[in-house]
């Protein structure tokens, strides 16, 4: 540490300097700013300032899935900072970068202040802007007019992420409209965790890791300090993990790129892309084979670690004998590229090491390899191995509320026919049985296939009018172009963004969302275990004429009548909230005024108690069937026996992603990996100045976009440090400048995703307005879809890199 | 009266920049944009910077956030001619916005490179000037001035005047930056060096303790603790 030079500092931190020969001695005459320009931190004058008149308020954040309690300070009627709420189980106080910058978000010139119709050719960008009224007689009229010509279905309704209630009020309002067509972005990201956790344990949901009290984490994918579904609670808990000797646990990061979370990892495995799935495998290899499991455990609470006789009286291999004969440490090695004597010593530390969790990667891109559910049951059965399964220091089951029954309501003949039709996007259907949504298919099935490929699949019938919630598939989906087409195909097409996104932009209508700061609401705690809420309230007055999108479904569904106005009988989306957490017995006053509630008894529970045991312990509430994990999954032998006669697709096993060893390996020699970032906000698709000016941390990169290379790979390809040049895979190209970086595996390149957005604003002195920033990575990824159970395949990307 | 000191554990600092985005909107540094980012005038009072040695594989990479050490021996004071820059009674390393001339000796004289200079008068989009802190000590400096990290001494003043409106002594736990208080992985102390129980004075004295470029005499009030 004392081997950092002044010169260091001088190179690395600030310019000040470099820049201030160029002017010489500035002269001493200064304007003072019209606003505020009194003398500052004078000797004692502004010492005697008097107090602000100004209020505190309690809301939830809504810029990553963490979903952190904030408290948020108003001066005048204007949020002017934003703290950490210290009653929030999660944060516990804390707050993160997004959260704080959020203020630039409510407050942002990107914004767009009320609806707007788009008046010319769609794309063209003429609008005009309209009132709510208009807006929703126009949506409301043209969804009554579908559902009398029977075509309830035709709708389709695309979202991204949804807090608290929302996702149930999408599912409900589509569903009594009578259209299967619901289709998240889950297959983008976090759906082959979820379905690996299902078919495991039996419950849909992300694992909850509790990093607190564990001794050794291995986690696979470079997202877990970063963008892991609850980032916020495991940053402070591997803080905690690391509170000193002899107490201090250990982290090591298996990922392609030395990402952040590599660095502060304990160890750093670099693997070749898209192959944690052989790596998981061949750790459990050593594990069984040098008898270091907990044996218990595997005995008395999984199934399928041995073979066994099925009641037809079929020979099934088991788990064991998996891993024994097709994972050898020398084939594992030429998989992964992980020398064998590092993975006999990571199993080694990883079973002796008790608690010890492996994390399956969760973020976007992070299981997006066409192999992603059977590598996501790989990692997590590295935990029933070691008897990690509800145990603290190990992986936990988030639990929800139990919240008021929602109201009955009988679907008509429209709903009831709608409902029988075939999914847009093939999720459910006999190619994707596990899929719940297939959003990167929707554009292959709304187009004919291009020139020269074969066609996907059929679409089962034209699409006639798409929302867009929080979701902007031109953007974020692969090969988003395609998104574009398909958008343009579609007669009547409605976005709730807060600004003109890329999709936004070939919508007919746009009904701008309000913020979070501005919304009523709530939020379901998770990444602690046991279940809690905490609120979302507005904060200031709508800044713009803005409306929540839950206010506008349920105005919709008060203007649609019948079915739909009895499933959401609600006239705001306060009032639903409202009913939905009367059934929490809890004092209202004190709720409202700590802003979080939660069932914190697990907090001060002695083990063992029956408290404790609702959350850790294996006699917990939910344990799905006989409360085994299964390392043989029953489930997919159920989903799959009819002619299905390999164990192996009932089994965690590894396939090598296509793209890795395809042929077009010498046109396309580098695998393109990419992994969001913290100072990327997941649901809002504007630029926050201050988080661009914080960027590419590790890389010093503001405001833009960079390829990573490996030196060694540069050298070959004759770029250097800061040559612009194009990154291109077989559907697209992109202009961004080199970065040198040895902590990347030699034939991978990186770049971030979550840049690449137009911005009409002038941002800071002598930039322009109507520019882009950095450029979109997605735009390379070539979309396909796992089989079985519909999650995106995209990477690695083939890409080749030449001087632009 | 209490000696402000800060520790900054480096094992529990995950780098997430938290503190450089809190301190930005606690005390109203202006959005640089890409065109003066790109010349390094982002004007972050509490940066983390980066240093990567070695080679693939074996790569390390240090993060070191930044802010001002606030030295009991400051060598910026010593060659400020006007005297605008100067070290409260509490230790605080302080800057007089309306006698700074502009000269940049300080800049040039802290090893820490933690002083910025404002080329221009900052600068906001109109919209998000609604989210600037009020409290007259950030009002936003004038062109031709250098500033820095004051330890957020707006906040030193607020916690004095409500301990002294709920009618109680007040407390140095009272009063905690705005980086400290954000800090995700709690990485961050702040309190009274010269107080022997506080939690700071006793982390100081920590084997893992040190202080950056210690050899210069500075005496910096920042002390960080070694990675584990």
């Amino acid at each position: 540490m004392e081997k950092i030079s002044r010169r260091d500092f001088i190179r690395i931190g600030a310019t000040v300097t470099a820049a201030g020969a160029a002017l010489a001695a500035a002269s001493g005459t200064r304007s003072l700013l019209e606003k505020g320009g009194a003398p500052v931190v004078g000797r004692g004058g502004a010492m005697a300032a008097p107090p602000l008149d100004e209020t505190w308020v309690k809301t939830t954040c809504a810029l990553c899935p963490s979903g952190c309690g904030l408290v948020v300070r108003v001066v005048d009627g204007k949020a002017v900072k934003i703290e950490g709420n210290p009653l929030h189980p999660l944060n516990q106080g804390v707050c993160c970068l997004r959260g704080q910058a959020a203020l630039e978000m409510l407050y942002s010139p990107e914004r767009l202040p009320r609806p707007r119709l788009q008046t010319g050719e769609r794309g063209n960008g003429d609008w005009r802007e309209i009132s709510w009224d208009e807006a929703l007689a126009l949506v409301a009229d043209r969804l009554s007019a579908l559902r009398a010509a029977g075509q309830a279905h035709t709708v389709v309704f695309l979202h991204g992420e949804t807090r608290g209630q929302m996702r149930a009020l999408i599912n409900r309002f589509m569903t009594a409209y009578g259209s299967p067509n619901v289709i998240s972005q889950d297959s983008l990201d976090e759906q082959a965790a979820r379905l690996a956790t299902f078919l495991t344990q039996g419950i849909n949901g992300i694992p909850v890791y509790d990093l607190n009290n564990a001794r050794y984490v291995m986690t696979f994918g470079g997202n877990l300090l970063e963008a892991s579904r609850h980032v916020i609670g495991y940053l402070g808990a591997l803080a905690f993990m690391r509170r000193g000797r002899p107490d201090r646990g250990k982290l090591v990061a298996v990922h392609p790129r030395l990402s952040l979370t590599g660095v502060k990892a304990d160890e750093w495995v670099p693997i070749r892309p898209g192959t944690y799935g052989a790596l998981a495998l061949g750790l459990a290899n050593v594990i069984v084979n040098s008898g270091l499991y907990d044996e218990d455990f595997v005995r008395d609470f999984t199934f399928g670690f041995d073979d066994f006789e099925d009641e037809a009286g079929n020979l099934h291999m088991g788990f064991k004998r998996l891993v024994l004969e097709r994972y050898p440490l020398d084939r594992v090695e030429s998989i992964t590229g992980v020398p064998a004597a590092d993975i006999a010593r990571l199993a080694g530390e990883f079973a002796t090491n008790r608690p010890a969790v492996a994390v399956m990667p969760t973020g976007p891109g992070g299981l997006a390899s066409g192999n992603s559910l059977y590598t996501a049951m790989a990692v997590h059965a590295l935990n029933a191995l070691v008897g990690s399964i509800d145990v603290p220091g190990g992986v936990w089951v988030q639990r929800f509320p139990r919240l008021a029954d929602w109201p009955d309501w009988t679907p008509d003949p429209v709903a009831e026919a709608g409902l029988a039709q075939e999914r847009v996007d093939g999720a459910g259907s006999d190619a994707l049985p596990l899929a719940l949504s297939a959003y990167q298919n929707v554009a292959d099935r709304v187009l004919p296939a291009p020139v020269g490929a074969a066609q996907v699949a059929d679409e089962p019938y034209p699409v006639n009018a798409l929302f867009l919630y929080n979701a902007n598939p031109v953007y974020d989906a692969p090969n988003g172009s395609r998104f574009a087409e398909a958008l343009r195909k579609v007669p009547f097409v409605v976005s709730f963004a807060s600004t003109l996104d890329e999709s936004a932009a070939h919508a007919d209508l746009i009904l701008p969302a309000s913020t979070f700061l501005e919304v009523w609401g709530d939020d379901y705690i998770e990444g602690t275990g046991y279940a809690g809420v905490s609120l979302r309230r507005p904060v200031v007055e709508p800044v713009h004429d803005t409306r929540d999108p839950g206010d506008v479904l349920l105005s919709l569904a008060a203007m649609l009548g019948g079915p739909l106005a009895d499933a959401l009988p609600w006239r705001s989306y306060k009032e639903l909230v409202e009913y939905r957490l009367s059934a929490i017995d809890v004092d209202r006053d004190k709720f409202e005024e700590n802003g979080v509630w939660s069932e914190m008894v697990y907090f001060n529970a002695a083990p063992g108690s029956p408290a404790w045991g609702n959350v850790v312990g294996r006699d917990r509430l939910n344990a799905p069937k006989d409360g085994r994990f299964d390392l043989f999954s029953r489930e997919l032998f159920a989903a799959l026996a009819q002619g299905s006669s390999d164990d192996l697709d009932c089994l965690p096993h590894f396939d090598l992603p296509a793209t890795v060893e395809s042929g077009d390996a010498a046109t396309y020699p580098f695998l393109l990996v990419t992994q969001t970032l913290i100072t990327q906000p997941r649901s809002w698709e504007g630029i926050l100045p201050t988080l661009q000016e914080a960027y590419g941390l590790q890389t010093n990169m503001k405001w833009s976009s960079w390829v990573e290379i490996n030196p060694r790979a540069a050298e070959a390809l004759g770029v250097k440090k800061g040559d612009l040049v194009w990154v291109e895979s077989a559907v697209g190209r992109v202009q961004v400048p080199v970065r040198l970086y040895e902590g990347l595996w030699p034939n991978a390149v990186y770049m971030p995703p979550g840049q690449g957005h137009r911005t009409l604003v002038k941002w800071g002195r002598g930039s322009k307005a109507n520019v882009v920033i950095g450029a979109n990575p997605n735009r390379l990824l070539v979309a396909g879809t796992e089989p079985l159970d519909g999650v995106a395949a995209v990477s690695p990307t083939r890409v080749r890199i030449y001087k632009a | 009266m209490a000696r402000w000191g800060m520790v900054i554990d480096l094992d529990k600092c995950f780098a997430c920049q938290s503190c450089t985005v809190a301190c930005r909107m606690e005390n109203n540094t202006p959005v640089a944009g890409p065109d003066q980012a790109s010349r390094g005038r982002a004007i972050l009072w509490n940066e983390v910077l980066p240093f990567v040695e070695g080679e693939y594989p074996n790569v390390t990479m240090t993060f070191i956030p930044r802010p001002c050490q606030h030295c009991d021996n400051p060598p910026c004071i010593k060659v400020c001619p006007v005297k605008a820059t100067y070290k409260n009674e509490e230790g605080i390393v302080l800057i007089d916005y309306d006698r700074c001339i502009g000269c940049r000796f300080c800049t040039v004289a802290c090893p820490y490179q933690v002083r910025y200079f404002n080329w221009y008068r900052p600068e906001w989009p109109e919209a998000l000037k609604e989210h600037l802190n009020p409290d007259p000590e950030v009002a936003p400096r004038p062109k031709g001035v250098v500033e820095k990290c004051t330890f957020c001494i707006q906040r030193l003043r607020k916690a004095r005047q409500k301990a002294e409106a709920e009618g109680r002594p007040f407390n140095p736990t009272d009063y905690v930056p705005a980086c400290v208080q954000t800090c995700t992985g709690h990485a961050r102390y702040f309190g009274d060096l010269d107080d022997p129980d506080s939690l700071v004075s006793q982390l100081a004295a920590s084997p893992r303790a040190f202080r950056l470029l210690e050899e210069m005499g500075t005496e910096p009030k920042v002390y960080y603790l070694k990675q584990g």
